[in-house]
Parts: C-alpha cells; sequence; structure tokens
C-alpha cells in the first residue's frame, strides 16, 4: 500500500494511538493507585504503624484525572450538548465539529502553558507538600502538565483528521449504551 | 469595573453560545471562567486558572469518586442483573403488579452499586423488556418504571451525583449518603405503592404470577441476592457506624466487588482492564468538569455577580417555599438540555450562596437537587434514560416521555413531602454513631 509517505503517515497514527493508550493506562494505574495506598493505610493502622494516604490518594487522583484526558477525549466520553450539532447536516457539522475542536485547542494551549508556569515556580521555590511525606510538589503538578500537552496533541490531531474528512474518532469510538455489554 | 448586571448577561450569553454550539462542557465552564476573570476582574486569570485547577483536581474528598465508579464497573461486568432478575422475581412476583416490581427493585439496587442512571436502565431494561412484554405487562407501565427508577441511583448512596454536590457544597459526603437513603427508599415505596394501585385497579395492566416455586425454591433462588446485599450493607453500613470514610468505604467495595466477580467466574484479566479503564473515563470526565466548575466559580466570585443575583432575588422577598419551587423550575427547564453534573456544578456558584442566605440546610438542599436532578433524566429533549428505552423498545420519545410522566409526578410528591417533612433528610444523620 502507498508510499514512504503513506507509510510513514501509519508510523505516526500508530505513534500518537500509543501515546494516548500508554498516558490511559498510566491513568488506569494511578486510579488503582488510589485504592492500594488506601489499603495500605489500613494495613499499616492495624500493625501500629503511619502512612499518610490522605496526600497520596490525592495524587493518584489528580495524575490520573490529567493523564486520561487525551484517552477519554478519543474515546467520547467527555459530555457536550448535542442537541445541535447532532441534528446539524453533514456540511455544517464538519465546520462545527472544527469550530469546537479549535476552541478546545485554544483553552488547553493556555491552559498548559499555565500549568508548565505553575510547576516551574513549584520548583524553583522548593514548595513542599504540607503532609506527613513532605513531597515536593512539582513531581505531582507535572501530572498536571503532562496531561494536558498529550490532550492538546490528541485534539490538534483532531482536528487535522476532521479537516481531512474524517469522522471524528470521539464520535467513531462513543460507546453506546445498547451495543455494549452481552 | 462593568456593571455586574451587564456581566452576567454576557457571561450567560457566553456560556450559552459555548454550550448550543457542542463545546465539551468541561472546557466551556474554563473559558467562560476565563472570561469573567480576565475581562471583568483586576485577578491574574492564567496563574489562578493553574492553581485553582489543581486544588480541585488532588481534593481528599473526591477520591472516592473514581473508586465507587470503578466498584460499579466491575460489577457490571458480573451476572449481577440476571441474578437479580431471577432472585426478585419469585420474591415480588405475587404483589399486585407482578415483575413490574423487579423492574423498580432490580434498578434501585443496580444503580445502587452504579450510580450511572442510564447504564442501569440499559442494563435491567435490556433484561426485563423482553421477559414482561413476552409475558403480555402493560407496555407503558415497563417503560415507567424502568425510566423512573432507573434514576434512583442518583440518590441512592453510594451515588456518584451525592459526591459531585458535596465536593461543589463543601458538605461532608458521609453525611450526604446518610442523608440520601430515606428519600431514596421512600421514592421506591412510592413507585411501587403506584404500580400496585394501578394493577389492582385495572388487572389486565398484569397478568397474574404463573410461575409456581415452593418455599424452598423461592429461599434458593432469593440467595442469589445475598452478595449484592451484603456488598452495599458494608459500604454503606461502614460510614454510617463512623468506622470508614467514604473514600476506605469505596476502597473496600472495589475489593468487595472483584470477591463478587472472582466468585461468579466472571473476573479475568480482560474484564478487570476493561472495568479499570471505563472508570478512567468517566472519572476524567467527571474531574475535569469540577475542575472547571472550581475555576469558574471562583471567577464568578471575582465578578460580584453571585452577590447582585442574590440581591435581586432577595428584593423578589420570596419565601423558603418559593425559593425551592422557583429553582426546581429553573432545574428542570435546564435539565431539557443538560446532563445532571453539569447542572449542579455550572449553577452551585450562583444559588448556593443564595440557598444559605434564605436559611436552608446545604445538606438537605443536596438531596432535594439530586432529586430534582432525577426528575431531569427523564424530561425531553435530553433525558438519558428516554434515551435508553427508545432505543431498547423501538418506541419514539413521545410515547417513551409519556409513558415516564406518571414517574416524573411521583417525584414531584417525593419532593413536596421532604420539604413538608425535612426530618426524613436530617434525621438519620443526627443518628450517625460519630461526626
Amino acid at each position: 500500500m502507498g508510499g514512504p509517505a503513506a507509510s510513514r503517515r501509519g508510523a505516526l497514527r500508530r505513534g500518537l494511538d500509543g501515546l494516548y493508550l500508554a498516558a490511559g493506562a498510566l491513568a488506569g494505574l494511578f486510579l488503582a493507585g488510589i485504592a492500594v495506598t488506601i489499603v495500605a493505610q489500613i494495613v499499616a493502622r492495624q500493625l501500629g504503624g503511619t502512612i499518610d494516604s490522605t496526600e497520596t490518594a490525592g495524587f493518584c487522583l489528580a495524575a490520573s484525572t490529567f493523564l486520561g484526558l487525551a484517552y477519554a477525549f478519543r474515546r467520547g466520553a467527555h459530555i457536550r450538548v448535542t442537541l445541535l450539532i447532532g441534528r446539524a447536516p453533514a456540511g455544517p457539522r464538519r465546520w462545527l465539529e472544527l469550530w469546537c475542536v479549535a476552541f478546545s485547542i485554544a483553552a488547553v494551549a493556555y491552559f498548559l502553558w499555565w500549568s508548565v508556569d505553575f510547576v516551574w515556580f513549584s520548583w524553583k521555590f522548593d514548595e513542599i507538600s504540607p503532609g506527613l511525606m513532605a513531597i515536593p510538589l512539582w513531581i505531582p503538578r507535572s501530572a498536571m502538565a503532562v496531561g494536558a500537552a498529550v490532550f492538546l496533541v490528541a485534539l490538534v490531531d483532531e482536528f487535522v483528521s476532521i479537516l481531512r474528512g474524517e469522522v471524528p474518532s470521539y464520535e467513531a469510538n462513543a460507546e453506546h449504551i445498547l451495543e455494549s455489554g452481552e | 469595573m462593568s456593571d455586574p448586571g451587564t456581566v452576567a448577561i454576557v457571561l450567560f450569553a457566553v456560556m450559552g453560545l459555548l454550550l448550543a454550539s457542542g463545546v465539551w462542557v468541561a472546557v466551556a465552564l474554563t473559558a467562560v471562567g476565563f472570561v469573567a476573570m480576565h475581562f471583568f476582574s483586576p485577578a491574574p486569570a492564567g496563574s489562578l486558572l493553574a492553581s485553582t485547577v489543581w486544588d480541585a483536581s488532588w481534593n481528599w474528598a473526591l477520591t472516592a469518586l473514581p473508586l465507587f465508579i470503578w466498584m460499579g464497573e466491575i460489577l457490571f461486568r458480573t451476572r449481577l442483573s440476571e441474578d437479580m432478575f431471577r432472585g426478585l422475581s419469585p420474591v415480588v412476583g405475587r404483589l399486585p403488579g407482578g415483575l413490574l416490581h423487579v423492574n423498580i427493585l432490580g434498578c434501585g439496587v443496580m444503580a445502587a452499586v452504579a450510580g450511572s442512571s442510564a447504564v442501569t436502565c440499559a442494563t435491567i431494561g435490556r433484561m426485563s423488556v423482553p421477559e414482561l412484554t413476552r409475558r403480555g405487562y402493560d407496555e407503558r407501565l415497563i417503560i415507567g418504571t424502568l425510566t423512573g427508577s432507573g434514576t434512583l441511583g442518583l440518590l441512592i448512596p453510594p451515588s456518584i451525583m451525592l459526591i459531585v454536590y458535596g465536593v461543589v457544597a463543601q458538605v461532608s459526603i458521609s453525611r450526604l449518603f446518610i442523608a440520601g437513603v430515606v428519600p431514596g427508599v421512600m421514592l421506591i415505596a412510592l413507585f411501587m405503592g403506584y404500580v400496585a394501585i394501578r394493577a389492582k385497579l385495572d388487572p389486565s395492566l398484569a397478568p397474574p404470577f404463573e410461575e409456581r416455586l415452593t418455599w424452598r425454591e423461592t429461599l434458593a433462588r432469593s440467595r442469589l441476592l445475598i452478595p449484592v446485599t451484603l456488598l452495599i450493607f458494608l459500604v454503606i453500613g461502614s460510614i454510617y457506624g463512623g468506622y470508614a470514610t467514604p473514600t476506605e468505604a469505596a476502597t473496600m467495595g472495589v475489593i468487595g466487588a472483584l470477591i463478587l466477580a472472582a466468585w461468579s467466574r466472571t473476573l479475568n484479566l480482560a474484564s478487570f482492564m476493561d472495568a479499570l479503564m471505563a472508570a478512567v473515563r468517566t472519572s476524567t470526565m467527571i474531574a475535569l468538569i469540577l475542575a472547571g466548575a472550581a475555576f469558574l466559580s471562583i471567577s464568578m466570585g471575582f465578578t460580584g455577580v453571585p452577590r447582585v443575583i442574590a440581591a435581586e432575588v432577595k428584593t423578589w422577598n420570596l419565601s423558603a417555599w418559593e425559593l425551592l419551587a422557583v429553582l426546581t423550575l429553573l432545574y428542570i427547564v435546564l435539565g431539557c438540555f443538560l446532563d445532571g453534573v453539569s447542572m449542579m456544578v455550572l449553577t452551585a456558584s450562583v444559588v448556593l450562596p443564595m440557598v444559605k442566605d434564605a436559611g436552608i440546610d446545604l445538606l438537605w438542599f443536596g438531596i432535594f437537587t439530586v432529586i430534582v436532578v432525577e426528575m431531569a433524566q427523564i424530561t425531553p429533549p435530553v433525558g438519558f434514560n428516554l434515551f435508553v428505552l427508545q432505543g431498547l423498545t423501538g418506541r419514539d420519545i413521545l410515547k417513551v416521555t409519556r409513558a415516564s410522566m406518571p414517574f416524573f409526578g411521583l417525584m414531584v410528591l417525593g419532593i413536596v413531602i421532604i420539604t413538608v417533612f425535612p426530618g426524613i433528610v436530617t434525621a438519620p444523620v443526627g443518628w450517625m454513631i460519630s461526626r
């Protein structure tokens, strides 16, 4: 199939999909991590030790949320009002989708910029978490910047696909309650 | 800066435009927050955006949310819904209305462990719609019981919606969970009572229960209900008894759900990963909306809009009753276009101060809001349960809506009851063992 250009494109597609999936898998790991830190705390309490899971559970939650952004986006999990867009004919609909994605690109890019600034300052001023663990805050906070960056890549990727006339991934991969399940 | 009245109009217009054009809810909330702060306040929008979103994202109270979602996802991949149908049918089959009660109770229990009403509706409905239709039950009651009781999951703990409210309104989630139990049971009783009365008045709506089971068989079948009942009691009981925080209870729920799945031989690597990743998708979606809403509400505070609106409403001299009636109407209208979580977080920054001002208990108001949001799930044109039943039965949305209206009415009745007797909500919280 195709020349080197097409195969390069295939490699790029696979690479990007791999990136979203890897970030999503990390999000899953951190979600399970919340439960793991809670179990560790309960066990430690029984044994007379102290593990403060309030902070670590919170950090896992934040990491899970931000790293999962792009993955959830591609799978159509983020909600929106489809009352108008769902009824628009194919032509105008494509323009509406482009508007939605372009607007989100601007918003996420802005957010990414300030997240990086936020992480940079917590590193520069050595901010430490208030709990027992005294974790340098730039570590958990960088999950926010990394997640936003992957999300931004996914949005740009989406914009290009829609421009090329493809069905948006968040529509194509969305779960429809009735088709899923046994 | 500018006059807050004008600011409010500009912000509502931007919000309406973004949402209507299909921009994702979380992005729209954040963007409106940015407009409010950047153009109508002297505060630095960028750095406050990053720090507010971060603070909202690692909130301890919120850590229970992904775990409860995960627990529900694990249970959905077990044979729970089949067991529920087989276990409940001999128990309720002899009541007037027969197997229609399976819809109500099944949805109630299922929704309790899952917290998402559309999925509950679909899971129970996929099994019960063909069964009940084959036996000649009235179609409108089949549809109505499913759309109506599918919404119970929003209220009966562990409920995702109550966690969202607790985080937004800064009310203890443990207390909200306890407060949700009695009104949830009350709504189930109202639904069952309504079905029983309808079936008594017109026996053609529900054929008699033909399965003849001995006591021994009934008992054997209802044993299927034990594991899930135990799990619910474990989770709610540990919170009620003050033994566990909601996050700890949710962790036990996840472990319990995994054990249950292993016991029913539906747990394998694929189903485990499926459930975990499904939980990631839902919890990411909700957490992002909450982060956006946190930023919006801080921005709104800077603009002074909520104060102005609250002051304006104050000049109307509404009694607490009238205020609640107005809010009910507002939520029902909003519910025609928005889903529950978005509705709740969108209105919080304006509505909560107003409610507090009127001397209404925020704990009670949480339960009230959730029931109203439940009603919104069955109002067209955007009512997720309606879509689900439309897909399952192939009937058009008008027919499904008409079938659901009696249950909508029963929820209105439920709201009136908890307003007249607020003790239904608040008294059990007072009996909690600690806190």
